[in-house]
């Protein structure tokens, strides 16, 4: 499998919705401590001796802790700047009139926002999950959250909604847990999944399996679960050497899978492959 | 305005897959065609209750929390589970904090509503500002009065302390110089008093002198006798010594050796990458060992630091921030750097080349045979070369549990051993020697073959099987383990 190396730390890699052999990384410099950060858009090319074409890089003054692609057009994508500020860049354009501009800020959050979902069925609704302990659901028609609730009593990393129900969100904390909710009932979760040694990083539902999630941890390893059976656990991947920080799969194709991580390398593969068989 | 939809909508269904397009803020949600209210099911749709909002009014009532920001009350019972509208209801009840929430800076043009929603908003909140600030200036006043106690607690310390050193010295300088001038003195008069006493003492000191000079002749011979032992001890630990670096030459310059072999299959197996699969995955098991061995003596990486959960260079870095250093590789950051963007393409695709023909990939191998689909979705591709590579695994290996395994596609399958380059020096090795020079060869053993620590412990079942074997066993634990590995790499020949 090609791996791809970036020159700052990998923060997070996300597909892109329109082309199969497109992705997105965040990286930034130090660790994300101090620095600069790069946004890569890279290309998957058949060509085996070059796996990975670059298409765009656009430098930040700090570092970019996400990205996301927009689902309604195939060149823009948003960073999350470390400085605070959410940046568009669209793709078609050359390099010189990127980043576009920054779009409107929604502040009631009371520490750090770690990641932002928008709901796949509902255009205008999105969640947020913050270093306040708090997931927050919002509507863009509406000036503030529509709904808040306390999903863990540590910090809450990272939150995804399910692709097939449009109700089901998932969120994953410091304390090392995966948590399913119904947002109706949000009171007790659906779900709740341990077995990761340290804090767990990214959860990503599956676009092709209902029940199927992925999850990477701070215990460098990649775990695909189940949440629907009782043993949830259905395959581990240890192939990074540091944080592994970022993981999705694709919407295009069934069963791919990237992650990244402060190792520096962004891994591609198939569910159920050896990420670092060649 | 948020709160009327939820209670207008509690009871619709929740089950439309219909993106609404549209919902009007003023209510009325029926509209025609495919417009429906599920959006607004994300909403709290329980009533408020009584008890939490009650707690929470205690806890906004307490004077601690009066002097809190509001930001901290208010995620504190977020954090507690409360919903918006309990919140929202326990801040009503509790009279003079401020419990709106602001919505930033809007940019885009042409949103009526959201200048609307911040007219209205600016207008309570023109009149919140007004009762913090009260409490505002209390506070600030009280912190300021203990700051002026702390400015004036200061300048009297600086006072008392400039006095005491003023009065220490002159105190030093009234008793200590005249303390000097009378030890002066007395230094002095002893002189002279010793003068007149060695004038007495000079015939009897000419028989001192003598017996003195016997017993320090005595001395010396009983420290040339000491010397002379010692010069002899000396001389066997140097020829122990001349022995053990005369064997370690032998153990260094068979290490060279071996070493150099494996640099050679090393250089060989580069210019191997177009050959099949299977050989590529042994290949690269052997790449990645032989990077192991010949690189680090210390454990691999991957192992978590156990001072923290960071990573080392992470803390270095944090360390260096803290200190107020900045990390030398971050660029200062100008308006203009967006044009560097485009320089920086060819050469991170460079890099990237040149790392990505340094990773074997097996693709290559897969074009022939297969479809015209890009490798990613060459599902069932992956699934054969991982059963070609497990039978081969399944005929030579001997290295571990995981390997042999049917359905291994899920976890990591570890890199294979290098087979061994130069059965000579294996057998050398292998060959029992006089016990002295084992225990030496054990040190230098040791020492070189650190680097497969990692290995030891997956070989350690095998030890109990060819302990048997070793002749002339020693009682150190690595270099039997080290010679169960050559066993093994030879018998897998």
């Amino acid at each position: 499998m090609p791996v791809f190396k970036t020159p700052f730390n990998g923060y997070s890699v996300k597909f892109s919705p329109f082309y199969e052999d497109r992705l997105a990384v965040a990286t930034a410099q130090n660790f994300g401590i101090l620095g600069n950060g790069r946004l890569h858009v890279l290309s998957l090319s058949p060509n085996p001796s070059q796996p990975f074409t670059e298409i765009a890089a656009y430098d930040t003054a700090d570092g970019v802790y996400d990205v996301a692609w927009s689902e309604s057009h195939d060149s823009l994508l948003v960073a999350a700047v470390a400085d605070g500020s959410v940046k568009l860049y669209d793709t078609a354009l050359p390099p010189t009139s990127n980043p576009i501009r920054s779009l409107r800020t929604f502040k009631e959050h009371s520490y750090c926002v770690y990641s932002a979902v928008w709901n796949p069925r509902h255009a205008d609704v999105f969640a947020s999950a913050s270093g306040d302990c708090t997931l927050r659901v919002w509507d863009v028609r509406e000036p503030s959250s529509t709904m808040v609730f306390p999903p863990h009593e540590m910090e809450v990393l990272t939150c995804d909604w399910n692709k097939y129900d449009d109700c089901i969100i998932a969120t994953a904390s410091v304390d090392k847990s995966i948590k399913v909710w119904d947002v109706r009932s949000f009171r007790v979760p659906i779900a709740v999944m341990n077995g990761h040694g340290y804090a767990v990083r990214k959860v990503r539902f599956s676009p092709h399996v209902r029940n199927l999630m992925v999850s990477c941890s701070y215990d460098m390893t990649v775990c695909v679960w189940d949440f629907m059976v009782e043993d949830a656990l259905v395959s581990r991947y240890d192939h990074h050497t540091e944080f592994a920080v970022g993981v999705d799969m694709s919407v295009l194709v069934e069963g791919l899978m990237a992650s990244t991580g402060w190792d520096e390398l962004v891994y591609v593969w198939q569910h159920g492959t050896d990420p670092r068989a060649p | 305005m948020a709160t009327q939809s939820p209670t207008q909508n509690q009871n619709q269904g929740a089950e439309s897959a219909e993106p609404a397009a549209n919902v009007d803020q003023q209510g009325a949600t029926e509209e025609p065609v495919k417009q429906s209210s599920t959006p607004l099911v994300f909403v709290n749709s329980e009533p408020m209750r009584e008890e939490q909002v009650q707690n929470a009014v205690k806890f906004l009532s307490h004077p601690k929390v009066k002097g809190s920001p509001v930001m901290y009350r208010r995620s504190f019972l977020e954090r507690k589970g409360l919903t918006k509208e309990e919140i929202d209801e326990a801040f009503r009840r509790v009279p003079d904090s401020a419990p709106t929430v602001q919505t930033g800076g809007v940019t885009q043009d042409g949103q009526v509503k959201s200048s609307s929603n911040i007219q209205q908003q600016a207008q309570p909140q023109a009149l919140q500002p007004g009762l913090p600030a009260s409490a505002g200036v209390n506070t600030s006043s009280a912190t300021l009065s203990r700051s002026r106690f702390h400015w004036s607690h200061a300048l009297i310390a600086i006072g008392v302390l400039a006095a005491s050193g003023a009065g220490t010295a002159i105190v030093v300088k009234n008793s200590i110089l005249p303390r000097l001038k009378s030890w002066i003195r007395k230094v002095v008069v002893e002189e002279d008093d010793e003068e007149l006493k060695k004038l007495d003492r000079k015939p009897t000191l000419v028989e001192e002198a003598a017996q003195a000079a016997k017993s320090a002749a005595a001395a010396a011979a009983d420290v040339a006798k000491a010397s002379q032992d010692m010069l002899i001890s000396k001389e066997e630990e140097r020829k122990h010594f001349v022995e053990v670096v005369s064997l370690l030459d032998m153990q260094v310059q068979e290490m060279k050796s071996m070493t150099n072999a494996l640099r050679r299959i090393e250089a060989q197996e580069d210019l191997r990458v177009t050959q099949t699969n299977t050989k590529q995955l042994i290949v690269n098991g052997k790449a990645d060992y032989d990077l192991h061995s010949v690189r680090s003596t210390s454990p691999p990486v991957s192992y978590e630091p156990p001072s923290s959960l960071h990573p080392k260079s992470y803390m270095e870095i944090m360390n260096m921030v803290q200190r107020g250093e900045k990390p030398s590789n971050t660029r200062p950051w100008e308006v203009s750097q967006v044009q560097n963007s485009s320089t920086q393409v060819p050469h991170a695709q460079g890099n990237g080349e040149y790392l990505n023909s340094k990773v074997q990939d097996s693709t290559q191998s897969n074009g022939d045979g297969d479809d015209a689909l890009p490798w990613w979705q060459r599902k069932n591709a992956r699934i054969r070369e991982i059963g070609n590579e497990t039978e081969y695994n399944g005929n030579g290996s001997s290295y571990g549990v995981a390997s042999n395994q049917p359905p291994p596609q899920r976890t990591w399958v570890p890199p294979q051993p290098p087979p061994i380059a130069m059965a000579e020096a294996a057998e050398a090795i292998r060959r029992p020697k006089p016990a002295a020079q084992k225990d030496q060869m054990s040190d230098t053993q040791s020492v070189g073959n650190s680097s497969d620590v990692s290995d030891e412990v997956t070989r350690i079942p095998r030890r109990s099987e060819s302990e048997g074997a070793v002749e002339g066993g020693s009682s150190s634990s690595i270099p039997s383990t080290v010679e169960i590995q050559e066993d093994q790499e030879l018998r897998r020949e």
